[in-house]
């Protein structure tokens, strides 16, 4: 990572950390940003391995449910506690997920993830007297340290504990991709048999990919439950699994930023969408989908770094 | 114990009978085109849309009533040729040759900009259209009455099976585009124009889609989501069956059927649940689906 | 170098905040502000929009009807619309939303149980003063206290105990009941409520099927097949909007209703769309009959009218509920002005003022308890035909008092429904009785 690199982060951090001071109600959107970000980038980190899971919600939905099962059931509130156990249930859940999934490619990966998904969310809309069925559970405000919060107090301490995250996480996973398992990670897109017969195990790699990613979207989920303050089934619903596909690719997978921007950018447009034309919400989402993947193969970050003038595609991951 | 078996069946083939007319469509388009059209059940539900107002124009120009039934068939066929050449000529060329990544994600998109064209263009509360249902009466059976037209779906379905085997083994289109199938490269050198034939096949699938929404639509009401809902359904029988495989989708539409039929008589938390769970079961042990393999390329 | 990443900022600048503005005003609480800005939440598409679209188009009745006479303390009201069939986490993005803008003053939401029992918490966290105009779920304020949330409207225990009360005297040779309801709080709550007071009264009875189709299932034809296997003589279900119509559509040329007999305790909201069976006891959610002998005493006619020359059907009673969320908006109001002095109140004051607000409606009266919850009366009666009025009505109706059929505040409601014997009904009203 270069000088450059780390100012425009720097610079993001600093302005998406101020925004909420000058326009309070950005506070919320951009928390939802925040954690939608991290479910992108969950996706974002199995598309560089050429897999598209069309069920990566779940792993969003197990991080709310686990957020709100533990403030419910055991009466543990604590905002810290909560995001740490709610993300590591749902990095158990990935392992185990992973353990059977990673030996699918190409569509059927899709669609077992897809096929897992739906159990998930079916389940949690039916199971009525343990997850509240469709309407889902409230999830209290959280306690910091012992310490009992307003919700705006709990908010703004979420708002920027999730951008702390973002930004910490981004560079452990930045790290992560820089390592010899990052980089084998996109030698399964370019070419399994060559990486197997360099002694790397293809499955084992993409196993710890699959793990991270539940980790991060879980984590999203977390951060939501607690930001919202009510976990549904619907987190959890395939066509919520598209959005995060969708993020990332919008955003731009080569790069941590890139999820982050996806989700920051969609939020911010559904925000502005839903006052004006809120029938046409979908409609406007396809079309920069189609725009993004026809003309924008780099996503928005791509985008900026050309308008930036640095240009260092080559050997970048693509779709 | 008669009692229960006869309408559980029963209800079982009505319901595999409209699953399986998304689902084949579904198989035949990856069949031939190697395209998992997420869009699939967006065609289900503007078949529904069309078939349902078509319907009530008839009813309200005071036309013969018996006219609803050709308009079923005619306004999936209209949909299909509306947007079958269209789509595959624009959006799913493109995607040729592409990873499965963005395949999926154009089809993707698409599904979200047909979602919300329908509600522009329909409007956003339920239609129904029920005069074939209703003028073809009751038939009891086991204690249980039940509609001539569920049990006309399931000859329906019967039939489509059957024609969509002819068409593909005896016709010439057919036998080019299972030619395609086979190789594609050795049949572009044999002089077979490809793209024709993907484009015949995706129109055919869409034809099948708008099909089955179609005949939804005298039993059951039509309105938004009733895509996104489809879908779901019909990748899973698709991929029970075999992703490709024709009689594939029309046991595993009867597998499915019978799952959620069972789980509504018996344990009715669980009947959403029903259809995924056997998709995950055979999936685990069949990865490639009950009649599918890694490397089968037969339609 | 330093440059490019001096662009590159500023763009990403550019694009957070672009993205991410939307309109705010400056306006401070007590200031009498130019309109009295409100969020009403109810379902304007897909199949739940059968109900709640009347319930829209009964809010904008009323505010036409206030504003033409002069706002509320001089101020006119205007609504923001939300429609909940986004499904509730974008119910609740859209509340937190308009909430958080310094310029809204009011919520009436929502329609769904389910979306209630999402945003009270959320109404508390926010300090929002908000009536559920249609949301019944008597599990709103089972587990605590929800300061800012009230509910005028009527609660899921006094309803459905009505309409097992009006089966029971109605047909007392009930043996076998089957339920059907959606798969959500409000269906699962009416079957609790069914079987406990079904337990209490007769406990002869069985019930013989539970279905909950989820909600707008477009086909429901295994479900009435299950229905018919099982025999039972009375069907009861809370379906309501698209999904009753359906389910009524489907079932008819089955011969579903002439088997058992059918309750639709939303039936009247939907008896304009869909031709319902013989002899369906249906009736509306509280009070909110509009012809109803208490109703044509009070404001109903007119706002009737008026609904009528507009939307070109008469109300139903979604409409009447929304219209009646208004008018106890407006007594809020006027009350914490008078109480202010004349001057315009704060969110607080008008929250204070729905304490313990006591008004007549256009259909009725209503009494907010110290638990927040309304007692209003309970209509239910048959499906009619009476020469005079195109449209089906109400016949043989019964009014139950409110406070006879609602759970004393704070007792748990099926353990109160438990505790009754097979002697409560004598002291009620007969069937046909309310004329």
């Amino acid at each position: 990572m270069n000088r450059s690199s780390l100012a425009l982060l720097a610079a993001a951090l600093l302005i998406a950390g101020l925004a909420p001071l000058a326009f309070p109600f950005l506070q919320f959107v951009l928390t939802i940003a925040l954690a939608k970000g991290f479910a992108a980038l969950g996706v974002a980190l199995l598309l560089r391995a050429g897999l598209i899971s069309l069920g990566h919600a779940m792993f969003y939905a197990v991080g709310a449910y686990a957020a709100a099962f533990l403030a419910k059931s055991l009466g543990f509130t604590d905002m810290m506690g909560l995001i740490v156990a709610a993300t590591i249930v749902s990095g158990l859940c990935g392992l185990l997920v992973g353990l059977f999934l990673v030996r699918y490619r190409a569509i059927f990966f899709a669609m077992l993830n897809l096929a897992v998904s739906m159990v998930v969310f079916a389940l949690l809309s039916k199971l009525y007297g343990l997850t509240g069925g469709t309407d889902g559970m409230a999830v209290a405000v959280p306690t910091l340290f012992g310490l009992t919060l307003t919700k705006e107090g709990s908010d703004t301490v979420l708002f920027y504990l999730a951008l702390v995250l973002a930004a910490g996480l981004g560079l452990v996973v930045h790290r992560y991709l820089k390592s010899p398992l990052g980089h084998a990670l996109s030698a399964v897109h370019s070419n399994e048999v060559r990486l197997e017969y360099l002694g790397v195990s293809a499955a084992s790699t993409l196993l710890t990919a699959y793990t991270i990613s539940a980790t991060l979207a879980g984590l999203g989920g977390a951060i939501a439950a607690l930001s919202i303050g009510h976990v549904l089934p619907e987190f959890a619903f395939w066509t919520q699994s598209g959005q995060l596909v969708l993020t990332a690719v919008l955003g731009g997978i080569s790069g941590i930023a890139g999820p982050f921007l996806g989700a920051a950018f969609l939020e911010g447009v559904h925000t502005l969408a839903v006052g004006t034309v809120a029938d046409a919400w979908n409609l406007i989402v396809g079309a920069v989908l189609l725009v993004v993947i026809f003309f924008l193969p780099r996503g928005l970050f791509g985008l900026i770094e050309k308008i930036a003038g640095r240009k260092t595609q080559a050997g970048e991951t693509e779709l | 114990m008669l009692q229960t078996l006869i309408p559980l069946f029963v209800d079982a083939l009505a319901s595999a009978a409209l699953i399986f007319f998304v689902a084949v469509g579904l198989t035949l388009v990856f069949s031939v085109l190697r395209v998992l059209n997420v869009a699939h059940g967006s065609f289900y539900s503007i078949g529904a849309y069309a078939a349902a107002s078509l319907g009530l124009w008839i009813v309200s120009a005071g036309l013969p009533d018996w006219l609803t039934f050709p308009a079923l068939v005619l306004s999936a066929a209209f949909v299909a040729l509306l947007f079958g050449p269209l789509v595959e000529n624009t959006l799913v060329r493109w995607t040729y040759g592409k990873s499965d990544a963005v395949q999926v994600l154009v089809t993707f998109g698409l599904f979200l900009i047909l979602e919300d064209l329908q509600k522009m263009v329909f409007g956003v509360q339920s239609l129904y259209q029920d005069t074939p249902m209703s003028m073809l009466g009751i038939t009891e059976l086991g204690g249980i009455v039940y509609l001539n037209y569920q049990l006309l779906l399931i000859v329906l379905a019967g039939v489509v099976l059957v024609a969509l085997r002819l068409f593909i083994g005896h016709s010439r289109t057919g036998r080019l585009i299972a030619a395609v199938v086979a190789d594609r490269e050795v049949s572009q050198a044999l002089g077979i124009d490809t793209n024709r034939m993907y484009t015949i096949a995706f129109t055919l699938g869409v034809f099948l889609a708008a099909l089955g929404g179609a005949m939804a639509t005298p039993t059951s009401g039509v309105s938004p989501g009733l895509g996104a809902d489809t879908m779901v359904l019909a990748f899973a029988v698709a991929a029970i069956g075999g992703l490709g495989q024709v009689e594939g989708a029309a046991i595993a539409s009867l597998i499915v059927a019978v799952a959620k039929v069972l789980a509504i008589y018996f344990a009715p938390e669980f009947d959403a649940v029903a259809p995924y769970v056997v998709m995950l079961a055979v999936l685990l042990v069949k990865p490639y689906g009950l009649f599918g393999s890694p490397t089968t390329r037969r339609i | 170098m330093r440059l490019t990443s001096i662009t590159g900022t500023a763009l990403a600048a550019a694009m957070v905040l672009s993205t991410t503005l939307s309109g705010t005003s400056l306006a401070s609480a007590e200031e009498k502000p130019e309109s009295l800005n409100v969020g009403v939440f109810t379902f304007m598409s897909g199949p739940a929009a059968a109900y709640g679209m009347p319930g829209r188009q009964g809010a904008e009745i009323m505010i036409e009807q206030i504003n033409a006479a002069g706002g509320i303390g001089g101020v006119p009201i205007k609504a923001s619309f939300v429609d909940e069939a986004q499904g509730a986490q974008g119910v609740i993005s859209e509340y937190r939303r308009l909430a958080e803008a310094p310029d809204t003053d009011f919520m009436i939401a929502a329609l769904s149980s389910g979306n209630c029992l999402a945003l009270a918490p959320i109404a508390d966290q926010m300090k929002m003063p908000t009536v559920g105009w249609n949301c019944d779920t008597h599990q709103l304020f089972k587990d605590g206290a929800h300061p800012y949330f009230f509910r005028p409207n009527g609660n899921t225990v006094a309803e459905f105990m009505s309409y097992v009360l009006y089966f029971l005297d109605k047909n007392p040779n009930v043996r076998r009941v089957a339920i059907i309801n959606p798969d959500y709080s409000f269906g699962h709550d009416a079957a609790e409520i069914v079987k406990a007071t079904l337990a209490a009264l007769n406990p002869g009875v069985k019930v013989v099927a539970e279905l909950y189709p989820k909600l707008g299932a477009s086909s429901y034809q295994t479900e009435i097949s299950r229905l018919s296997a099982a025999r039972p003589d009375v069907i009861f279900s809370n379906l309501w909007g698209g999904d009753l119509e359906n389910f009524v559509r489907q079932a008819n040329p089955r011969g579903l209703f002439r088997q058992s007999q059918a309750v639709f305790a939303l039936g009247e909201s939907s008896m304009q769309n869909v031709e319902m069976p013989q002899g369906a006891i249906v009736g509306v959610l509280g009070d909110g009959w509009w012809r109803s002998p208490d109703a044509a005493k009070r404001g109903a006619p007119a706002f009737g009218a008026a609904y009528k020359a507009k939307f070109g059907q008469d109300p139903v009673f979604p409409a009447m509920k929304m219209a009646n969320s208004f008018v106890v908006m407006k007594a809020a109001y006027e009350k914490a002005i008078a109480k202010n002095g004349g001057e315009w109140p704060s969110k607080d004051q008008v929250r204070d003022a729905l304490e313990g607000l006591s008004i007549d409606t256009l259909t009725g009266h209503v009494t907010i308890r110290p638990d927040h919850d309304g007692i209003v009366d309970q209509i239910v009666g048959t499906v009619t035909k009476v020469d005079g009025i195109d449209a089906p009505v109400l016949g043989s109706m019964v009014r139950y008092s409110g406070d006879k059929v609602l759970p004393p505040a704070g007792d748990d409601p099926v353990a109160w429904i438990s505790s009754l014997t097979p002697y409560f009904p004598k002291d009620m009203p007969k069937p046909g009785s309310y004329r």
